[in-house]
């Protein structure tokens, strides 16, 4: 019996030696580890990137030395990420990592590093304080759950400038911006184009927790269907939890249980409620990053961040010497927010001008999504 | 008798780490005999036992079964071999049934699924064959302590053991049930069973055996046959000198009472009436023995007097101090000196010295502290005399309580306890698991204590201690005192009969 | 209110409800071998989640579910014979060894995942099977016969898991190992071997529960089960030991969700009210548990090793 247990902790082993060795077979992934991006390095373009199993969306294989070599040029800077979930999780984190890639496809960045998975906040503190004691000029803590311990390790490191989001508060300290989406604009458009596109009349949202990006998100979609048509009936469920992906998909089966043939959710727990979806050919809106890779016969069309027009704005100020103070929001006007349509949802003419005229509303001001 | 012994074990030698349990031990057993193992605790009774049994490997020696030699390497390969053990501790699974814990380890005619109905039918028919008769569809936690013998019993007889060992199997009984026990003993050797005897209860020793083995510290030190051998022959071959196994007990005038407990009525564990409105009244200068067999609420009596639990209704005083309900230091400052039944629990901290501990009740004391810090000098000083003067056998005064032998801390427990001449003493069960040579001894502190006129409260489960020490004996059962005879007059039968639960009236009939 | 009580919402309710007990059901049910013996093994979610990231992958390889669902089996029995190995033979502290293959589990899952897999893909499910005549019935039809195999397969190993720990002798070992072991040992019952056999159908089930959840939820996600495997520790507790209990426990479970999930989405409760609602189902638990404690005991040598001797 014994050497049954040596048997099984062998094969433990075996595996452990097969995954951590396998650097040969499988691209190195942005996920859970540091990796270093070069300022050379051609465009990631993760956004578009198909959904290959094996193959990571982004490009980091290249050679560190070469960094050295055109480093000097124009003092590029160091990055570094802590994020709560997957890099690669189809929206809050991903959007983020995205973010940066293609703002290292622009200008000079000397390393990108990015510790993800840290849903726990202690831990989270932990990555923020070690990257900016090992120098890194630009700590980005991307959750809101860190604005505590951002406001605690901030102080610390004067030299250090930190961006926390999705928050609109700095704390009133020099050195942290803070950074924020306009989610509801997107979710208003979408909601314009889901109530244009039920027969049944009822529409389910899946959330996590009803704060923050979510609440702004779901308001907006809510607001924007009853906008386009005001018999549209909107159901919402938060699950209570931004992980639970069985809960998630069984929100989802309660809102189709409810009549619904239109859903859109938010959080990475959503992959529950989109298979679902899929399922039932109920159709689906995402938002935070391109979710039609998950289910490309009902995803009509996603609400993508692009926090690069943000982190741009914030590169150009710390390379010029201010370290934090301001607050961000993206939207559909400074292109920080942008709808992609899935290619393979043909969506009619009509709709798609109803679209475009709702975006152009919320540009010029002429709709207000929420209050 | 049979010319090859069913059992021989020669030679056997066991070593634990620092300890040599077993020495050069010879044993044998005939078939229809009983023959028994006699030793103090830590003699090596049990080892050679559980050698036997398989549950230990000998590092010396061979075991012989029927002339053959023979390895048994586990419980299992005892029972194939029909060797039975009843241990002290009884092994039943609470939560089965009788059925199934007979049943239990062994092939069941029905494959993988259990066979419960013929086991019970065998069960019924070994009961009346063997007067061990028992329910088996009864869950084990809702019988009695005599019927959850039986059921060890049968264990070993369905098994069909032609060897049985039995562990100290009269520990929990009353006299009643210990006679049952040796009328299904005669009858199993009567049967041409062999049966292994561990007891230090001598007169049960003399009443069942056909011959003894004397053990003390691993080495076999005396063999007899029961013929002819004494309580005091043998207690003398288990201590290696002459022992007096009762004490003279000088006369003395009682004076006034010192604990009155009056109404007393108590709240067990859980939740149920362990102490039903008892009175009860010991004299300066007395002994008042309190006879029962455990768990019939004695060990609650005892905390109740000495404020370690609630009483819910009723008095307690202590020299005409009321005491009920008061917290334990209080009491002990009314005059009360308390010998816990828990020793190693309740009696001492074990990783505390020896001097500390015979500081545990005075540590606040003007007599040891010295601007409010302790003062070693005379705390030595006081703890050394005390050791002096009750023989304490400790190898320094610094050494931790918990490596001295049961003897020496309860004879430690007794120094610190009498050290301030107290009016009442509760000493519960003051000399269980205690050698003869250190019983011997705190039976003569108890006298010694009584001439000084101090009232003793001894509560015992040894019906020879109970008889030889007390002045008067309450029988205690289910919480309520059966009646109080004097030890002079009633005999162990009468006493045995209220121990379970029989009126005073009826039991002196 | 009214919303609540058509056709459509009820049977969603009903159904909602067995499918969430489900991956607690199984999980639960072998951990109620292996408690039972006297072992508490906390890595249960680590064991469900490297059963789930198997059974996903193995899926997303062959395109097969019952692949999928062996390799979760799989990796449970040798996550189950780690875990023995460790409490069972190495004496380990249950309270803390258990801990550590569930954090083993929770990071080689994830690491597993981003390293073979990385972007979420979708899976192929179980398919879903109307039980002929009964999934008719109007109404009890969808609620309780129209549902994935493994559901039918789960509910099935209820009666199975109390007819081996009642009526058969290995159940009657299990039983006496976990109250009273030096008892099972003095009668030649192996305490180790039935321990070691109770723990690895623990994993076993385990592993099957993960397994089943990824592949009834068609994806996988870091920590995907959200801590079901502590819950299902919890309701074996709440069954008191006992497979109808536990069963009892996980449709509690599961239904108390699936009608706050009801309620919440036709807005019934209020939206504002959802962390409360969140909390429900565990107060819920603990009330239980409470009543369970006072009423039914706890295996006697639960969480203690067993030495013979001394």
């Amino acid at each position: 019996m014994i050497w049954l247990g040596v048997a099984a902790a062998a094969v433990l082993v075996i595996i452990i030696v097969a995954v951590s060795g396998g650097d040969d077979e499988t691209t190195d992934t942005t996920a859970a580890a540091t990796t270093t991006a070069a300022p050379t390095t051609e465009a990631p373009e993760t956004t578009e990137a198909p959904s290959d199993t094996t193959e990571a969306p982004s490009d980091t294989t290249e050679a560190p030395a070469e960094t050295t070599t055109t480093a000097a040029a124009a003092a590029p800077i160091r990055i570094a990420i802590v994020a709560p979930s997957a890099s690669n999780d189809l929206a809050f984190t991903q959007s983020i990592v995205d973010g940066v890639n293609a703002i290292a496809a622009e200008r000079e960045i000397a390393e990108i590093a990015i510790t993800d998975g840290t849903f726990v906040v202690d831990d989270a503190a932990a990555a923020i304080r070690d990257y900016a004691a090992n120098g890194f000029d630009l700590v980005v803590a991307h959750g809101s759950q860190y604005g505590g311990s951002l406001q605690e390790i901030a102080p610390d490191f004067p030299e250090t400038s930190f961006a926390w989001g999705t928050a609109a508060d700095t704390f009133g300290l020099p050195n942290v911006f803070a950074y924020e989406a306009a989610s509801d604009e997107g979710g208003f458009v979408m909601g314009v184009i889901g109530a244009a596109l039920t027969e049944s009349g009822t529409i389910g949202i899946v959330g996590p927790i009803e704060v923050g990006d979510a609440k702004l998100y779901v308001d907006g979609f809510k607001a924007g269907a009853e906008a386009n048509d005001s018999g549209v009936t909107v159901n919402i469920n938060y699950t209570g939890s931004f992980s639970d992906v069985a809960l998630a998909s069984e929100a989802a089966q309660a809102h189709a249980a409810a009549g619904a043939d239109v859903m859109s959710g938010t959080a990475q727990m959503v992959v529950g409620a989109i298979s679902v979806a899929a399922d039932q050919n109920i159709l689906w809106f995402g938002t935070q990053a391109n979710q039609a890779t998950l289910a490309p016969e009902i995803v009509v069309a996603s609400q993508v961040y692009k926090w690069e027009v943000v982190l741009s704005d914030i590169l150009d100020k710390v390379a010029g010497g201010t370290l934090g103070g301001s607050s961000y929001v993206i939207d559909l006007e400074n292109g920080g927010l942008v709808l992609e349509f899935n290619e393979d949802f043909t969506l009619s003419d009509d709709v798609k001008a109803l679209a475009d005229q709702t975006v152009a509303d919320i540009i010029s001001g002429a709709i207000v999504p929420t209050e | 008798m049979a010319d090859v012994p069913m059992l021989e074990m020669k030679g056997i030698t066991k070593r634990f780490p620092g300890v040599l349990a077993n020495d050069k031990v010879d044993f044998d057993l005939f078939a229809g005999e009983v023959h028994t193992l006699l030793g103090e605790n830590g003699a090596g009774k049990s080892t050679l036992m559980k050698i036997l049994y398989g549950l230990y490997q000998a590092d010396e020696g061979e075991i012989l079964l029927n002339g053959t030699p023979t390895l048994i390497t586990s419980p299992t390969a005892a029972i194939e071999h029909n060797i039975g053990m009843i241990h002290q501790h009884f092994m039943l699974v609470e939560t089965l049934t009788v059925a199934e814990n007979v049943a239990l380890g062994l092939p069941s005619s029905r494959g993988a699924l259990t066979d419960l109905d013929a086991v019970s039918e065998k069960i019924v028919q070994l009961g009346s064959q063997y007067g061990l008769e028992i329910d088996p569809e009864a869950t084990v936690w809702q019988l009695a302590v005599g019927q959850k013998q039986r059921v060890e019993i049968i264990k070993a007889l369905y098994r069909e053991a032609q060897l049985l060992i039995l562990d100290e199997p009269t520990a929990v009984l009353t006299p009643q049930e210990v006679d049952q026990l040796f009328d299904t003993l005669h009858q199993m050797t009567a049967d041409g069973r062999g049966l292994i005897f561990i007891s230090h209860k001598l007169h049960e020793v003399l009443a069942l055996s056909d011959r003894i083995t004397v053990l003390r510290q691993g080495r076999v030190t005396g063999y007899t046959t029961t013929e002819g051998a004494t309580r005091s022959s043998l207690a003398s071959m288990m201590v290696g000198r002459e022992v007096k196994l009762a004490p003279d007990k000088p006369d003395v005038e009682t004076g006034s009472a010192a604990l009155e407990i009056s109404g007393l009525s108590v709240i067990g564990d859980r939740g149920n009436v362990v102490i039903d409105g008892i009175d009860l009244t010991v004299n300066e200068g007395e002994i008042l023995g309190i006879a029962g067999v455990s768990g019939n609420g004695q060990r609650e009596l005892a905390e109740t007097i000495a404020g370690l639990r609630q009483a819910e209704s009723g008095s307690i005083t202590i020299a005409g101090t009321d005491v009920t309900n008061q917290r334990p230091v209080d009491v002990r400052a009314a005059g009360l000196a308390y010998v816990p039944e828990g020793r190693m629990k309740d009696g001492i901290i074990g990783l505390f010295t020896v001097a500390e501990n015979l500081l545990l009740i005075d540590h606040n004391s003007k007599e040891f502290l010295d601007a409010g810090l302790l003062n070693f000098e005379a705390i030595r000083t006081h703890s050394q005399d005390l050791v002096d003067e009750f023989a304490v056998k400790t190898p320094s005064l610094d050494t931790p309580v918990r490596s001295l032998s049961g003897g020496n801390i309860q004879k430690l427990i007794l120094a610190r306890e009498l050290s301030g001449t107290p009016t009442v003493l509760v000493a519960s069960q003051p000399t269980r698991g205690v050698d003869i040579g250190a019983a011997e001894y705190i039976h003569k502190r108890l006298v010694q204590q009584r001439s000084e006129d101090t009232a003793i409260l001894m509560i015992s489960e040894d019906l020879d201690e109970v008889f030889g020490l007390s002045d008067r004996v309450a029988v205690m059962y289910e919480g309520e005192i059966m009646g109080i005879v004097d030890p002079k007059k009633a005999t162990r039968e009468q006493v045995g009969l209220m121990m379970a639960g029989v009126s005073q009236e009826q039991a002196l009939a | 209110m009214s919303d609540f009580f058509t056709e459509a919402v009820l049977i969603a309710t009903v159904a909602g409800a067995i499918r969430l007990a489900v991956p607690l059901l199984l999980a639960a049910l072998g951990e109620t071998f292996g408690q039972r013996s006297g072992v508490l093994n906390l890595g249960v979610d680590g064991i469900m989640l490297l059963g789930a990231f198997s059974g996903y992958y193995t899926v997303l390889k062959t395109g097969n579910v019952w692949y999928g669902l062996l390799a979760g089996i799989g990796i449970g029995v040798i996550l189950g014979l780690a875990s023995s190995l460790i409490s069972v033979t190495l004496l380990a502290e249950q309270g803390i060894s258990g801990i550590g293959v569930y954090l083993f589990g929770l990071g080689m899952s994830d690491l597993l995942f981003q390293r073979l897999v990385g972007t979420p893909v979708p899976i192929s499910k179980f398919p879903k099977i109307d039980i002929p005549g009964l999934s008719d019935i109007p109404w009890l039809g969808g609620m309780f016969f129209s549902h994935s195999v493994v559901v039918y397969l789960a509910f099935l190993a209820v009666p199975a898991a109390m007819f081996v720990i009642n009526r058969t002798t290995f159940g009657m070992n299990i039983r006496a190992v976990g109250e009273n072991p030096e008892a099972a040992d003095s009668l030649g019952v192996s305490v180790s071997r039935v321990r070691w056999a109770t723990v690895t159908i623990g994993g076993t089930f385990a592993g099957a529960a993960g397994a089943a959840l990824a592949i009834d939820l068609g994806i996988f996600q870091q920590n995907l089960t959200n801590a079901q495997g502590f819950i299902a520790i919890a309701l074996v507790y709440f069954g008191a030991w006992r497979p109808l209990g536990v069963m009892a426990g996980a449709l509690l479970y599961g239904f108390v969700n699936s009608l706050v999930l009801q309620f919440k989405t036709l807005g019934i409760i209020p939206q504002s009210w959802s962390d409360i609602a969140a909390m429900a189902p565990a107060i819920i638990t603990i009330l239980a548990l409470v009543i369970v404690a006072r009423r039914f005991r706890a295996p006697s040598a639960l969480t203690k090793p067993f030495t013979r001797g001394t």
